[in-house]
């Protein structure tokens, strides 16, 4: 039994019931305080940041916009500025200054559809160059904005002419280790997932993982690509060694089964890149170490380097809703405090313990 | 026929009597007593040995040894006398009497004996399993307690944490401007250093992200990217839907089942020797059809048509077709039993087949609205309507046929 505990353990510490959908949750830098993003019921936006005090989650701010508010990032503002930007349902991306939410900082209409997935890099100090901030809509493309520049994105990757589109799931940003290099990886709800190389403005790589790509993240925006995990639909993630490519193979990569429905989310711990979270369809969180082959890469038939996948134990699951939880974002300045929201409209506070011994 | 024992001995006191049986060579497991206050009976068959006895016993008391080829019975007397033999005479009667108490008395005292043992084993049981209830509680409890303290801790850390954040927020903004030039080195190795936090050095981590920012912010930012597009196609599919919308193992179904049809051919059929090679050809055998439809011979196209299936029963546009031509020639039931073949062969229903499948409802509905049978052909136009919900003109007849039923106007044919 005392094995058992020297596990990490998920402890629920805080649940709050909330009276809206609500699609989105991140902790507002540098404080104890996060923001939910939703919709009411009468069709109206919702941002509400909540402080944890004494044991309890107070509200401290209450902002209703006119479009119900999909997704939400902090990653492309400074530290000090801490703006969030945010995309609706209606294809606009906002963004805001929480102390003055009446109008947004900046404001662009970026998609003919919903923006289903917001991701940010170049702020809060992590990775060089400049701030910027990628969307991915249902109308299959996925623009990259710089809040410098008005009205045209900065990069558009679009369907080419007469290809009929898909929605595009989620989108994530990686390999920002120098101020030229970035590249934005998109995943598609036919499994199709592309690696955008911005530096070179081309396709760098793209696969298909048969089911639909949930969420994919880079293990750390700012470092030289090193892991991508991809989740899908039917109760699968895949982990993608992103350090080799090879010309026709691609990326190694080792799949794993979880969850028995889909994969929501996958997150990984700031503060150990080999950690990270995924969020099921069963109201369920897997906790995940990814553990390093001992050779990384090994010459394949033709004498081309290619890479070797690792492999993915589970450290320690929890079920907390009956409902999927949709949204799940760890603390950067507290290790193993993190946040999820579910679909049966509430929000829980999770401490993760053990995880320096990890 | 017990043999009765009577060479006994006895012996007495005052307050007991001695009884020796000799046991004659039989068993001891085989002897069997039966004792009661007056009477006493030992059976080892094929002995018998029974005593009225003189005067009651204390039976509880008394106890009988059994071994070595004699039973020694050692009685207790309720009085405290001595007997002048051991015997009572007493009439058949009277002994038929005392021998059933006997027995009675003895089944009894064996029905109480079995009551109380079942009685005491089911305590033992409800103890052993309250026992077992009280452990897996305790057991459950310590792993409770301990969860709940891991949680107390963790809690605990938090608020302190956040107290301490708190706490340098405030101290931070005057000191930012002083502190960031003699911190610069630290901040290096920790961008560096990607491997697990350090984690007790939370408020550490707190003001060094508030001299990284204040580092940056001399540094310039590097212009806007300049625009680019970047084209991308998507991964095609046999079918138009993505997987997860598709009906793979259906649709898996249907193509198997047409491959299946293609290589059924029924070849032992008599009058195959005198037709030509290409006329043992379904395929040829229904283009034919098709041909002589269009000429407007419907009777030899539904001639070639049961050549066809008599050679392929599987291949639902024979049928289809052949209930056009039947429906030409106002064979009206003929025709619904050919449509409802070549329904029937189309299952299961997807994407592929949609167009056959709403020829045929097309073709069933208008039989059955020939026949008058309106409500069924409203079902057969509806099925139609939902194959293929743009086409005005089957709007249009679903919308007549509906009138019809209601009555709203004369019947007249589709």
């Amino acid at each position: 039994m005392s094995a058992a505990l020297e596990k990490p353990q998920i402890i629920a510490h805080l649940q709050k019931s909330l009276n809206y959908t609500v699609f989105e949750s991140r902790w507002i830098p540098c404080s104890a305080k996060f923001v939910c993003m939703g919709n009411f019921a009468r069709g109206t936006g919702v941002m509400q940041i909540y402080e944890i005090q004494h044991g309890e989650l107070q509200l401290v701010k209450e902002i209703e916009k006119p479009k119900p508010i999909k997704c939400g990032t902090f990653g492309a503002t400074s530290l000090q500025q801490r703006h969030l930007a945010t995309g609706d349902f209606d294809g606009n991306l906002n963004v805001w200054n929480l102390e003055v939410p009446d109008s947004p900082v900046y404001s662009v209409k970026a998609h003919k559809e919903i923006v289903n997935a917001i991701d940010g890099v170049g702020g809060l100090g992590i990775g060089d160059g400049a701030p910027e901030i990628v969307t991915g809509s249902r109308d299959g493309t996925v623009k990259v904005w710089d809040t410098r520049q008005k009205d045209t994105p900065v990069v558009n990757m679009e369907p080419m002419e007469g290809e009929t589109k898909r929605d595009c799931w989620t989108v994530a940003f990686g390999h920002a280790f120098n101020d030229q290099d970035r590249c934005v990886c998109a995943g598609y709800d036919n499994g199709d997932i592309k690696l955008f190389d911005l530096r070179n403005m081309s396709l760098r790589w793209e696969t298909n993982i048969k089911n639909g790509v949930c969420s994919v993240e880079f293990d750390r925006k700012d470092i030289n690509m090193n892991k991508l995990v991809a989740t899908s639909l039917e109760g699968k993630f895949n982990v993608f060694d992103m350090r080799t490519q090879h010309p026709t193979k691609g990326f190694a990569s080792v799949s794993e089964k979880a969850h028995k429905s889909t994969v929501w989310q996958v997150r990984h711990l700031p503060q150990n890149r080999d950690v990270f979270m995924t969020a099921g369809g069963a109201g369920n969180l897997h906790l995940w170490k990814y553990e390093y082959p001992a050779q990384r890469t090994k010459k394949g038939a033709d004498d081309v380097d290619m890479g070797v996948a690792g492999s993915v134990t589970l450290l320690q699951n929890v079920t907390l809703s009956t409902q999927p939880i949709s949204s799940l974002d760890w603390s950067p300045d507290k290790q193993g405090l993190c946040v999820c929201s579910s679909f049966d409209q509430s929000i829980r506070v999770l401490i993760v313990t053990k995880l320096n011994t990890v | 026929m017990p043999l009765i024992v009577k060479d006994h001995t006895w012996t007495q006191n005052q307050n007991t009597v001695y009884i020796c049986v000799p046991l004659k060579g039989v068993k001891t497991a085989n002897v069997h007593v039966i004792c009661t206050d007056e009477y006493l009976k030992v059976s080892f068959p094929p002995f018998l040995f029974e005593v009225f006895l003189f005067g009651p016993i204390n039976e509880e008391k008394s106890e009988a040894r059994i071994g070595n080829g004699v039973a020694v019975f050692t009685l207790q007397k309720r009085r405290d006398e001595l007997w002048e033999q051991l015997f009572t005479n007493i009439d058949k009667e009277k002994q038929k009497q005392v021998r059933e108490q006997a027995i009675l008395k003895v089944q009894e005292k064996e029905a109480e004996k079995s009551k109380a043992k079942a009685a005491r084993i089911r305590q033992e049981k409800k103890y052993a399993l309250e026992t077992m209830m009280k452990l897996e509680n305790e057991e459950r409890d310590r792993i409770q307690k301990m969860k709940n303290e891991e949680c107390a801790r963790a809690t605990a850390d938090l608020e302190n944490w956040r107290e301490k954040a708190e706490e340098n927020k405030n101290r931070q903004k005057p000191q930012r401007a002083g502190k960031h030039e003699n911190k610069p080195v630290y901040q290096k190795t920790e961008r560096a250093n990607v491997t697990p936090a350090i984690t007790p050095l939370h408020n550490n981590s707190n003001t060094t992200s508030g001299q990284r920012s204040s580092k940056q912010k001399p540094k310039d930012l590097p212009a806007p990217r300049s625009a680019g597009c970047i084209k991308i196609s998507f991964t095609p599919r046999v079918f138009p839907t993505a997987l997860r919308e598709s009906r793979v193992p259906e649709e898996e179904e249907w193509l198997k089942k047409q491959a299946e049809a293609r290589r059924a051919v029924d070849t032992d059929l008599a009058e195959l020797d005198d037709l030509r090679e290409e006329e043992r050809n379904p395929d040829w055998l229904k283009e034919k059809g098709n041909k002589l439809f269009m000429a407007g011979n419907f009777q030899a196209a539904v001639n070639a048509y049961n050549l066809a299936i008599k050679l392929n029963r599987k291949i639902p546009a024979l049928f289809s077709n052949r209930a056009a031509c039947h429906l030409k020639l106002r064979n009206l039931h003929k025709a619904i039993e050919d449509s409802s073949q070549a329904l029937e062969l189309l299952t299961p229903a997807v994407a592929a087949n949609a167009a056959a499948r709403l020829k045929a409802h097309v073709r069933r509905g208008t039989a059955f609205c020939e026949l008058q049978l309106y409500v069924e052909g409203l079902l057969d136009y509806q099925a139609a309507l939902e194959i293929d919900p743009q086409n005005e003109a089957l709007r249009n007849d679903t919308d007549k046929i509906r009138e019809i039923i209601q009555g709203t106007t004369s019947p007249s044919s589709s």
